[in-house]
């Protein structure tokens, strides 16, 4: 069989055996595979911990930013480089935590890229502290008496906020998470991604197991409409014996790179300096005696 | 040089800014040089404020402390700066506002509302009622002003052009009919064709004379003139400026447009620059040219907002967690802004790393006449870029070369990949933990610095080749220095001034001038001497003396005097 055009490569990752990351880079590579892109049409912006590290393990362009800063990143190469298919890959703690005030104003300015949330509850890389994702009552080294806060909802705010595309998968599932993630990257606009991934090392209650056992597809509900915000943002309160894997909403709004009149002629990467422009700008500046 | 200083004061809100306006324009029409520069509270309502224009016949770059003019708007303008005025001085004052008509030499009660009123027009126009009474000491006739009065009013109506001339000639002859005709200041025999242009406008048309197509900031003063003027000019220069929801994403999202293949900028002060280094780091890390404005003020933390200190130098020179190749330019008047602009972008591109340009409130605000500026002199030089179908399938972002520069690949030009990160990297930009690895790649980073160091500017030299006093100085306070020089020489003192517009790295010609003859003394704007700190650290050496201001206000030729004076450093 000839190789993939996104392959996963055969370096060898930094994640433990087991860990779900890897049903994600698998899904990733599938899901890419499909869409009639090449490789280099195609940019990768992840952030800093294991869910950082997965740009690496496949073929593409990659920014390997900083921790909680991929949103910006990624947000200012689209805007120069519409062409380019942009995601942005973290954990949980890089987006929800460290980057939280990004992900409010990149949903809210409906940037036109695909945001890949490793949502495994647990802060991985710095070895098992609690997340804004970890449910009450989980003890970590950070919170010896156990999580008192409620889990954040990235799905609810996501619906809040008005983000374009706003789905829930699992690194479990591989044909869901293929499906969602091309149903993402099809959205023109915000679409976010969040993904269950179970962290075998440092997360012993939200296992594999114990996400299986909950998951439900939306689509097996004939009467759910993702485009009916104030039934989505109810369904995404919806966490614990059942919980609701698939695309809760959907809009289509202005994207960012659209409001933007300086992109008129093409990606900005592909201008040089306006010389008459900024001719008449100087211009301007002449005193008239 | 002979200048002649204007002060205006008032209250935030009270016209102060459109009254200053019209001077700017018809001072500098009429032939003068001019410096402006506003003084202005953190507020948009009251307080006092002042504009100082000191016009000249020669080239003019900084102010003086005592005026010719005091115009009061306010009671505080009278009541805080009378003790700054020249012998002969004048006083235009309103005395419904000041509570009291001053009957003595050289004040001239002007109501500004009550003129504008008399002449049938709104209360608004107080502000051409005071425009009219400074111009009498200016111009025998009132053509100028009613010119300017016709281009900014025109498209609000005729009636209202004829209003403001009629209130401006009922001011000017209140002043006319209480002083008679006073010799006007010398004007320059032929000063050429001029341009008025502020700090802030000239490092932004410098960005777009230099191909800037992404900036991203968020507001802070007094940089936000910048950010704004670069947005104005977003569809005529094809270039986005997006505002961000704070200073890290702002300058994550220039350092993720520049790693796209744009050249991307931000534009900040203090402390949304101390926000800012993280992602400065990162640029470093994986070899993204960036361009970043710091205009400074005083801090620390949120400091004094509208105004003016050199107290970020150590900073921008200690910007972010380890160690990186990185430029620092620090321009000293309009002309610099906007030539230094393109250099720093050059810079940048061609050794692949963060160039800081520190302004300051001084420079940002202030406004002068100089001669054009000429966008065929910037010169766009990307460095080192592939495409992705020129570079193969073996392409290494990060490969390893003497000089330190790998080619830099757009990613999405062609079918090679591009892998960068800010984690240590290999020369594929994969992660890598040896230490091996890791010695290569900062080699190979930090060679850069031999190139970036072997092309710093020299220092601007004037005075003496053979001086008893060196005066040595950085980024604004250049005017200041230089007229310091000016005046010492017409004294007959053998003086040096030396302007450095590139603080890090210097320039290798500033070792002679260090070892050269002469006592030295170091003039900047902060409290512990960074310029001074820093030139010992790279070159071992220590000055003779200092002079520093950090009271937030701009050095001045009679500030420094009076401090070499103090110091024992003439004579």
């Amino acid at each position: 069989m000839a190789d993939k055009l996104f392959q996963t490569t055969p370096r060898e990752t930094a994640w433990c055996p087991g860990c779900g990351n890897f049903g994600i880079l698998n899904a990733l590579s599938d899901a890419l595979e499909e869409l009639s892109l090449e490789p280099h049409d195609v940019l990768f912006v992840s952030g800093i911990g294991q869910a950082g590290k997965t740009p690496h393990y496949i073929k593409g362009n990659v920014f390997n930013t900083l921790h909680g800063r991929t949103l910006p990143a990624a947000t200012g190469a689209k805007l120069v480089n519409p062409e380019l298919t942009v995601f942005a890959i973290g954990g949980d703690g890089d987006g929800y935590a460290e980057g939280g005030n990004h992900l409010l104003h990149a949903m809210r300015k409906n940037v036109n890229i695909t945001y890949l949330v490793h949502d495994n509850q647990v802060f991985g890389l710095t070895k098992g502290q609690a997340s804004p994702r970890s449910d009450q009552g989980f003890v970590t080294g950070t919170t010896p008496q156990g999580v008192s806060l409620e889990s954040f909802s990235p799905l609810a705010t996501a619906i809040t906020l008005n983000a374009g595309f706003v789905a829930r998968s699992f690194s479990g599932n591989k044909s869901h998470l293929v499906e969602t993630i091309q149903a993402a990257v099809n959205h023109e606009g915000f679409s976010i991604v969040d993904i269950l991934q179970p962290c075998v090392t440092f997360n012993k209650i939200n296992t594999f197991q114990w996400y299986r056992s909950r998951v439900y597809d939306l689509k097996d509900d004939e009467n759910y409409d993702p485009s009916n915000r104030t039934a989505a943002w109810e369904k995404a309160q919806q966490w614990g014996d059942r919980i609701p894997i698939g695309v809760f909403y959907k809009v289509d709004r202005a994207t960012l790179d659209e409001a933007h009149p300086a992109s008129a002629n093409g990606p900005l990467v592909k201008q040089g300096v306006e010389y008459d422009g900024v001719k008449e700008i100087l211009d301007g500046f002449a005193v008239n005696g | 040089m002979n200048s002649f200083s204007i002060k205006i004061g008032g209250e935030a809100g009270q016209g102060l800014v459109s009254v200053g306006n019209i001077l700017l324009q018809a001072i500098s029409q009429e032939g003068w040089y001019l410096f402006s520069h506003r003084d202005y509270e953190s507020r948009i309502r009251g307080g006092h404020n002042f504009t100082q224009f000191r016009l000249a016949d020669e080239p003019v770059h900084t102010l003086e402390e005592a005026v010719d003019v005091l115009v009061a708007l306010d009671k505080a303008t009278i009541d805080r700066h009378r003790q700054e005025l020249k012998e002969d001085g004048v006083v235009i004052y309103d005395p419904s506002v000041q509570g009291e008509t001053i009957d003595e030499p050289g004040f001239v009660a002007v109501p500004f509302v009550e003129v504008a009123q008399d002449q049938g027009q709104p209360k608004v126009m107080a502000n051409a009622a005071a425009a009219g009474a400074i111009w009498s000491l200016l111009g025998d006739d009132l053509e100028r002003v009613n010119g300017i009065f016709a281009a900014m009013f025109s498209r609000k109506g005729e009636d209202i052009v004829e209003g403001n001339k009629k209130v401006a000639q009922a001011g000017f002859d209140r002043v006319r009919d209480a002083l008679g005709h006073r010799d006007m200041p010398p004007k320059p025999a032929n000063a050429g064709p001029q341009y008025l242009i502020a700090g802030n406008p000239a490092l932004a048309s410098g960005a777009l004379a230099a191909g800037v197509k992404f900036m991203s900031a968020y507001p802070m003063t007094p940089s936000t003139g910048v950010t704004e003027f670069i947005a104005a000019n977003g569809r005529r220069c094809s270039v986005i400026m997006e505002q961000a929801e704070d200073e890290i994403a702002a300058m994550n999202m220039v350092v993720g447009a520049s790693y796209a293949g744009a050249r991307a900028m931000t534009a900040t002060s203090g402390g949304g620059f101390s926000l800012m280094t993280e992602a400065i780091g990162m640029a470093a890390s994986a070899e993204v040219p960036v361009v970043v404005i710091d205009a400074q003020r005083p801090g620390p933390s949120t400091g004094l907002p509208t105004r003016t200190e050199q107290g970020d130098l150590l900073y921008g020179f200690g910007t972010a967690s380890g160690d990186f190749p990185k430029a620092i330019l620090a321009p000293g008047d309009v002309q610099e802004a906007f030539y230094l602009m393109g250099h720093a972008f050059n810079l940048a591109d061609k050794y692949q790393m963060p160039v800081i340009v520190m302004s300051d409130q001084h420079l940002a605000d202030s406004y002068e006449t100089t001669i054009p500026l000429d966008m065929d002199k910037v010169i766009v030089d990307r460095g080192e870029i592939v495409s992705g179908d020129e570079a193969g399938p073996d392409y290494k972002r990060f490969a390893l070369t003497e000089s330190g520069v790998s080619p830099r690949l757009v990613p999405g030009s062609g079918p090679a990949l591009t892998v960068a990160a800010g984690d240590e990297h290999d020369e594929e930009g994969h992660l890598v933990e040896s230490a091996e690895a890791r010695r290569a790649m900062m080699d190979k980073r930090m060679a850069k610095m031999k190139g970036v160091a072997e092309e710093a500017l020299p220092p601007v030299l004037v005075g003496d080749d053979e001086p008893e006093l060196v005066l040595i100085s950085w980024g604004s306070t250049k005017g200041a220095l230089f007229e310091t020089v000016d005046k010492l020489q017409e004294k007959g003192q053998k003086v040096k001034g030396v302007h450095i517009k590139q603080v890090y790295p210097f320039s290798q010609d500033l070792e002679a001038v260090l070892q050269g003859p002469g006592k030295k003394v170091v003039v900047e704007s902060n409290y512990v001497g960074q310029l001074e700190k820093l030139l010992g650290m790279e070159f071992a050496w220590k000055p003779d003396g200092c002079v520093r201001r950090y009271d937030g206000r701009p050095l001045n030729p009679d500030y420094i005097l009076r401090e070499l004076e103090g110091g024992g450093h003439l004579g």
